[in-house]
């Protein structure tokens, strides 16, 4: 293999690592936006749930290019085991196996969300918690192992992940959910959407 | 009346020829047990006292007669009796005749329970036999006078020693989902009749968690039937992919309904007078399988039959056999936004895509319903159908999305009518039944 097309793998493993974390950011102020019942400008509430599931796909792509081009990166030994076994590698055990964890629980909660129906929703609410650690294991193997997130722009954008993170933990902590009785819901989601569409409103 | 059972054995009976089968032509009232035994013969299951007998021929013969069910879905009877036989060791079962029909526009199931309800109880101690079922339950809406006329049915039989196992009846709140079958689990094992998730399977764990099978109670009649005269009487009729015969609950333009049975096969034209004949003219759509199921438009209907084969070609399906014309003097579109406005708030409330989007949907029919609306209220409509199709743990979404849908196709005339400010009814009393929305949480128990 040419140093050249070492040097590809190594920038496409930053890149995708760098547009991973984003998404990750993204997936989880969906979550607590589905979680905590929030509308997002110009979707139906049920909407939001689509498209935390859609960008969770795009997410863990990123994060399968991600892993596959540090793996198959011969400028630093990172080893295939090291993907998913935390603290093997012998580059960066402590960090890169932080990342190892971070992906380990992005599968337990891929596998309990395609099985949902099977396992029941307290067993998947139960393992989707681990949403909470997943994303600053992630979020910290990007600040740590890489150097990239530390300097310029891309340090405003590591530091924009961690605020919006912030700002959805806060608003969920704050924000009530309406817990009105099952055969209680239809009716008012009738109501306004009657209201809304009288008022000619978008 | 210990003797009745002694007496129907030592008299020959003939199998009943033609239709109908369920329901005597010209049955007012129920005949009672008496004549009910002197009609068809002694019931095909074990009698009080008796040893039950081996499961596997009964089911066998379920699998032969080709016997589907008719609660709407079709499925096989001897693949649900035999998941339910595997799925406990004998006696641990639980055997429901399900006859909380929640369709408002349908009635056959109550007619069948009022006018021959021995049959039904019939096939309900045949099926409990089949899987080995240690309790039957037959499950029907809240209704003081059916309670107590099945309540006297199930004396007169107790003094006649009919029945092995004792039947309990247990009563459903009036809601459009509480004749599903994980909210009927749901509601026998005492909480509310509301649907659960689809896994585990109730045949697996349903009531008290134990294996359960539940049978619409129009196919228990059935059961009972082929039971006494054998899977070929019962292919004598309907077609040989579908055989037998189905209840059909038929709603004519004029407004005048009836329960009658019809076999598999049978032409729609035949049971619906406006789509040929005299009528013809009178009828502007066809709405086929009740209220999750679908709008035809007359000229494709009056080429189909009742099976699945056939309305298959055209999206349908016979579903529970609800065939309500509609009469060229109302607006389609407003009968489907009543019919979707009902619907919608009988969401059970716990799946968000259905609580959420059902309503908004029905909001969007009626804005569109109504003279010039907004031009992207068709648009919002189809949208959140594709978001709402599919989702929920019940098929309650994916129904209203077919039955809305299906609104859309045989109605855009009136859809673009409606945009320009024209609307073709002349009549605007509702003609599909709508009872009253639910009101309280008590509602669902």
């Amino acid at each position: 293999m040419s140093a050249r097309e070492s040097a590809d793998l190594w920038y496409a493993s930053r890149a995708t690592g760098v547009v991973a974390l984003v998404l990750l950011t993204l997936v989880l102020v969906l979550g607590v936006a589905v979680n905590r019942q929030g509308r997002l400008p110009g979707l139906p509430r049920f909407a939001a749930t689509s498209l935390h599931r859609s960008v969770a796909l795009l997410a863990v792509t990123f994060v399968a290019v991600h892993v596959g081009t540090a793996i198959a990166d011969p400028f630093v030994s990172i080893g295939i085991a090291a993907a998913v076994v935390p603290f093997v590698s012998p580059y960066q055990p402590f960090w890169l196996g932080v990342g190892a964890v971070s992906v380990d629980l992005m599968l337990a909660l891929i596998v309990t969300s395609l099985l949902r129906t099977r396992i029941g929703r307290r067993a998947w609410r139960g393992v989707h918690w681990l949403a909470y650690a997943c994303w600053p294991a992630a979020a910290a193997h990007s600040i740590a192992s890489g150097t990239d997130l530390r300097h310029g722009w891309l340090l405003d954008l590591g530091a924009g992940c961690v605020a919006a993170t912030a700002a959805a933990l806060a608003w969920r902590r704050r924000r009530t959910l309406r817990d009105a009785p099952p055969a209680q819901r239809a009716g008012p989601v009738l109501a306004a959407e009657t209201r809304r569409r009288a008022a000619g409103a978008p | 009346m210990t003797g009745l059972l002694a007496r129907a054995g030592a008299t020959p009976v003939t199998a009943p020829h033609g239709l109908p089968r369920l329901i005597p032509a010209g049955a007012g009232a129920d005949p009672g047990l008496a004549a009910h035994l002197a009609r068809l013969g002694p019931p095909a299951h074990s009698p009080a006292g008796a040893a039950p007998q081996a499961g596997p021929a009964i089911i066998a013969a379920a699998q032969a007669a080709g016997l589907t069910g008719r609660g709407g879905a079709a499925f096989p009877v001897h693949r649900k009796l035999r998941a339910v036989a595997a799925a406990g060791r004998p006696g641990r079962a639980v055997a429901v005749a399900n006859g909380a029909e929640s369709e408002p526009a349908s009635g056959k199931d109550r007619s069948l329970l009022w006018l021959a309800p021995h049959l039904v109880l019939d096939g309900l101690q045949l099926a409990a036999e089949a899987v080995a079922a240690g309790r039957a339950v037959l499950y029907v809406h809240r209704d003081p006078d059916l309670a107590r006329h099945l309540a006297d049915a199930l004396a007169h039989r107790a003094a006649a020693g009919c029945d092995r196992i004792a039947t309990e009846v247990v009563q459903a709140p009036d809601r459009f989902l509480a004749g599903e079958t994980s909210a009927l689990a749901s509601r026998v094992s005492g909480g509310p009749a509301r649907p659960g998730f689809a896994e585990p399977p109730v045949y697996e764990r349903g009531i008290g968690g134990r294996p359960t099978l539940v049978h619409n109670a129009e196919t228990l009649a059935h059961l009972a039937l082929t039971g006494r005269f054998g899977p070929g009487w019962f292919r004598a009729a309907g077609l040989p992919g579908e055989p037998g015969s189905m209840l059909c609950t038929v709603h004519r333009a004029d407004g005048a309904g009836h329960v009658t049975e019809a076999a598999l096969g049978t032409a729609l034209a035949a049971l619906l007078p406006g789509l040929g004949g005299p009528g013809r003219g009178e009828v502007q759509a066809v709405l086929c399988g009740g209220y999750h199921g679908t709008w035809l438009d007359p000229a494709v209907a009056a080429g189909l039959t009742l099976s699945r084969a056939s309305l298959r070609e055209a999206g349908a399906a016979p579903g529970a056999g609800v065939l309500a014309e509609l009469p060229a003097s109302r607006c389609g579109l407003a009968e489907t936004a009543r019919v979707a406005r009902y619907l919608a708030l009988e969401s059970a409330g716990q799946c968000g895509p259905c609580f959420n989007g059902l309503p908004r949907m029905a909001a969007a029919l009626a804005e569109l319903a109504a003279p010039r609306p907004a031009p992207r209220a068709e648009a919002d409509l189809r949208r959140w159908a594709g978001l709402v199709g599919g989702r929920g743990a019940c098929h309650h979404p994916d129904g209203f999305v077919r039955f809305v849908a299906s609104a859309l196709g045989v109605f855009r005339d009136e859809v673009a009518g409606h945009a320009r400010g024209r609307c073709r009814a002349t009549d605007r009393a509702p003609f599909l039944p709508v009872p009253a929305p639910p009101a309280t949480e008590a509602d669902w128990s």
